[in-house]
């Protein structure tokens, strides 16, 4: 057993050490630093097992860390999903540094792929301390470690236009979205004079006449964190960024940074629903953005043609059916469990799914140059094992019995009903009816039509284990999600 | 500080927005030294108009100026953004009205004098030392950006 904070600690200190590796050495191939990162992350991912727990109150010194920083339950469980989403971004970097190579100018042979490889543990401890926050100052650093860290890598392939693009546009609208983050901060510190969460709601009660201004703050906060979760309608930015950016970041995007954003926004609105006065119109907010992230992302995606824009859609489409489930907080606890064990449930799931569909896109983009959905035509002849794979994960996401994407959709609901919320329940199903429709569209083109390429696709065995471990996640998880739901069990009411 | 401020967004040449930005700081600096706050705002004028605020300078050097002069604006982009940024406006006002703290004046400091240098220091290094902590490793990751991003050949 060893104090929580070492797992930061641990992944800052190899990520400082392979970046210090890296330039002190001559080796061309940088590959070894990601089996490294990956080898150091998997250990650490045991190690996450065998933890301390928080220490009692009483006994926290003033200037403590514990102050800004906490090990529940729901805090371990997203830095599993941290460190796992590493992982898989960092093998799927591996296969795409030969992409990587031709858009960076260097002087010689894999020249700068050493950062792409060390980057990533800086934003999964950006993440870590994120998932732990308690406080607010804390959650904003490290939230800004996260995105400062995005910025790099998203437009890191210098030498392509798109992934310029996304860059400069994934910036300046980041930027913006800090600047609310941070604007929403002050005001709560001005109104409470506390950055601390728990002291923050203890305060935020006893305040008198002052709605509209606590309305307002947690308006301001909304605005940011919305930018980070990708909420319509601060979604803008995510197609063209998702399809820009290198694919290995674009997953990490969609992955890493969504769960971490659900996890400070449910942090964030626990004081503001204690606030018995603002409780209905905290909840007509969310249940407003919730129902438009639906409608947008499982519509929008309907007519993409590129599988990298579908990926986008989707994903803020995933994000609406969470926000369905933070819109149904604060009626009495239904019998599938909490709020929170629901959205750590399904992004637990979303997780498993959307980097399968990420390590199987990025072979095939590797392979015949181009993420559309025609480049999938007749994949299952060309790689029967790639195709079941993603019809694996495309079930999932649209959301078929026996897969995780089903039982997270399925707490969704029964949250959603037990809150009421009829109108974002039927749109909900009404988009999933959509979502339907544009997975099994990929599915389609992999089976009936035919390929243009016959070429079989290889695949490193490194990748083929992740693709059998994730499948196999899907479906057992699937059938059987009590261990999950055990480990996010005790975690509060939220 | 809020004539400069405007000034920053309404000057076509680079150069009188940076300068103008300058005011800015200083006259919050000022704002600071009103409130008592001697060492942040000494400080506002060290970092910001100093360090800052010089490193903006010589990147416009090194941008092509006249490009900027040629760019022609979306009049319904601006438009549009004028909307959200008077929405917004009104908002605050509307909110800073209802807010009965918002009426309220300044109450006057306990202690004649603070000494806000070491308690600047001891609120960070003591209290905060965690995100202080993060703050490092955020700087590095940029530091390590930079190279990455700018280098015209990396080796």
């Amino acid at each position: 057993m060893f104090p929580p904070i070492t797992l930061e600690i641990l992944v800052l200190c190899l990520g400082l050490l392979l970046l210090l590796v890296e330039s002190f050495t001559n080796n061309p191939d940088k590959r070894i630093l990601a089996k490294c990162a990956i080898l150091g992350l998997l250990c650490l991912f045991i190690g996450s097992f065998f933890v301390e727990g928080n220490p009692a109150l009483e006994s926290i010194a003033p200037g403590s860390f514990w102050h800004f920083y906490s090990a529940d339950s729901a805090a371990l469980f997203f830095k599993r999903i941290a460190l796992l989403t590493t992982v898989g971004v960092l093998i799927m970097s591996m296969d795409y540094q030969q992409v990587l190579a031709k858009f960076i100018p260097s002087s010689r042979p894999g020249a700068g792929l050493g950062e792409f490889f060390c980057l990533p543990l800086f934003t999964c401890t950006g993440l870590m301390f994120m998932a732990s926050a308690t406080d607010l100052i804390l959650a904003f650093v490290a939230l800004e470690l996260v995105t400062i860290s995005f910025y790099v890598l998203v437009a890191y392939m210098r030498g392509n236009a798109a992934t310029l693009e996304a860059g400069v546009k994934y910036l300046i609208l980041g930027a913006l979205s800090t600047g609310f983050v941070v604007y929403g901060i002050t005001w709560i510190f001005g109104l409470t004079g506390e950055t601390n969460l728990a002291k923050v709601a203890t305060k935020l009660a006893l305040l008198e006449g002052s709605d509209t201004a606590i309305l307002f703050s947690l308006l301001l906060v909304l605005v940011g964190l919305g930018f980070k979760v990708a909420a319509v309608p601060f979604q803008g930015w995510v197609p063209d960024v998702y399809q820009g950016a290198p694919t290995p970041v674009t997953a990490f995007l969609s992955i890493g940074s969504k769960s971490a954003g659900f996890l400070l926004l449910l942090r964030v609105l626990e004081p503001f629903l204690g606030v018995a006065s603002i409780q209905a119109k905290v909840l007509c907010i969310l249940t407003l953005i919730a129902g438009a992230t639906l409608l947008f992302g499982n519509l929008a995606a309907l007519t993409q043609d590129n599988f990298k824009r579908l990926l986008a859609y989707s994903s803020i489409g995933h994000a609406g059916y969470l926000l369905v489930a933070v819109a149904s907080i604060g009626t009495k606890a239904s019998s599938f469990g909490s709020i929170g064990s629901t959205i750590g449930f399904y992004l637990f799931g979303y997780l498993l799914m959307t980097l399968l569909s990420f390590l199987v896109l990025n072979i095939v983009s590797i392979h015949s140059r181009g993420d559309d959905i025609i480049q999938f035509n007749g994949l299952a002849k060309r790689s029967p094992f790639l195709a079941y794979a993603l019809l694996a994960s495309m079930s999932s996401l649209a959301g078929i019995p026996f897969t995780v994407g089903f039982y997270g959709k399925f707490l969704v609901f029964a949250q959603a009903i037990n809150a009421h919320q009829y109108v974002l329940l039927a749109l909900g199903i009404i988009t999933v009816a959509a979502g339907f429709y544009f997975y099994l569209r990929v599915v389609a083109a992999m089976w009936w039509q035919d390929p243009a390429i016959v070429t079989p696709i290889p695949i490193s065995p490194l990748t083929k284990i992740a693709i059998v471990l994730l499948v196999a996640g899907i479906f057992i998880f699937g059938v059987c999600p009590k261990p999950i739901l055990t480990l996010l069990s005790p975690l509060a009411a939220l | 500080m809020l004539a400069f401020g405007v000034s920053v967004v309404l000057n076509r040449d680079p150069v009188a927005s940076a300068l103008s930005l300058v005011g800015s700081f200083l006259c919050l600096a000022a704002l600071f030294v009103g409130l008592d706050a001697f060492f942040i705002g000494v400080i506002q004028i060290l970092v910001y108009a100093g360090a800052v605020m010089v490193l903006f300078l010589f990147i416009i050097m090194l941008l092509d100026l006249r490009a900027e002069k040629r760019r022609h604006f979306n009049r319904l982009a601006l438009a549009g953004g004028g909307i959200v940024s008077v929405a917004f406006a009104a908002e605050l006002i509307h909110v800073l009205a209802q807010f009965p703290m918002g009426h309220l004046p300044f109450r006057p400091l306990g202690v004649e004098k603070l000494d806000d240098v070491r308690l600047v220091g001891t609120t960070l290094f003591s209290n905060f030392n965690l995100p202080f902590q993060v703050v490092g490793v955020l700087v590095l990751v940029a530091t390590v950006g930079v190279v990455v991003l700018s280098r015209r050949e990396l080796k």
